[in-house]
């Protein structure tokens, strides 16, 4: 049976969208979500922890010669439970808002 | 479980769902097509069917090496295509497995047409192979790239 739970740590509006930009991918790269939801790097570092720390969100770094820099890029995946957990608040929301099927 | 927090009224609810598609609209359309580095998979489909002509078809044809070659390449453009876009997909969707489907068979059938050729002395023609090679690996990894950013899109 699919589970449908509001999730008040991923309903927080940045992250929220942290998530659903992150659910249908792999892998994102950090600068991509932040320009994808036009926020500052501090604003989406503050929730990704909040989210890395309920266990929904995890980092690797890798380095980035070929961009012509010397940044290294962080590569956002989804958990298990991440996606678990975002598929459940994504239904949540739907029966609120009565498009539930 | 009771809920400790208070659920959004449905009008919010409805408008948290429509900011999750927006959001996956906006990177869908942010991501650009790395023309170059799909150009680059057709550089390694055209030299695959370039290597007929340095074989010797007929009963002392050995296949050549090039190969396992060909396949370590298209792994390194593929890592190179998700860091310079920054995005790994989860799901390409099925025209991309079509495609490269379609790449794998086109391929086959230019490196079978280029030992034909070669069979009978006509080296020169397997150029006209390995661009069309060339040609259609560009053009169907552009579509296979294309149905992933749909998929993005989609979610």
């Amino acid at each position: 049976m699919v589970e449908t739970r509001f999730d008040e740590t991923i309903h927080a509006p940045v992250r929220l969208r942290i998530c659903g930009l992150l659910r249908p991918v792999d892998h994102l790269d950090f600068a991509v979500l932040r320009d994808a939801l036009k926020v500052s790097d501090a604003t989406l570092s503050k929730h990704l922890k909040t989210l890395a720390t309920s266990g929904y969100v995890t980092s690797s770094k890798v380095a980035s010669e070929g961009r012509g820099d010397a940044r290294r890029i962080t590569w956002l995946t989804l958990t298990r439970t991440g996606r678990s957990a975002f598929d459940a608040h994504v239904r949540a929301l739907r029966q609120i808002a009565g498009s539930s099927t | 479980m009771e809920n400790q927090f208070q659920d959004p009224s449905p009008d919010e609810a409805a408008a948290s769902l429509n900011t999750l598609s927006t959001d996956r609209e906006r990177l869908a359309a942010s991501v650009h097509v790395p023309w170059v580095l799909l150009a680059a998979f057709g550089g390694v489909g055209a030299w695959w069917v370039s290597a007929a002509a340095a074989t010797n078809p007929g009963e002392n044809y050995e296949p050549p090496s090039s190969g396992w070659l060909a396949l370590v390449g298209t792994l390194v453009v593929a890592y190179l295509i998700r860091r310079e876009t920054g995005v790994r997909f989860r799901k390409m969707g099925t025209r991309a497995g079509w495609a490269i489907v379609a790449i794998a068979a086109a391929c086959l059938v230019l490196f079978s047409v280029s030992l034909g050729l070669v069979s009978f002395g006509m080296q020169w023609a397997v150029t006209l192979t390995s661009l069309i090679a060339f040609a259609a690996t560009t053009w169907l990894a552009g579509v296979a790239y294309r149905s992933a950013v749909e998929q993005l899109r989609r979610g």
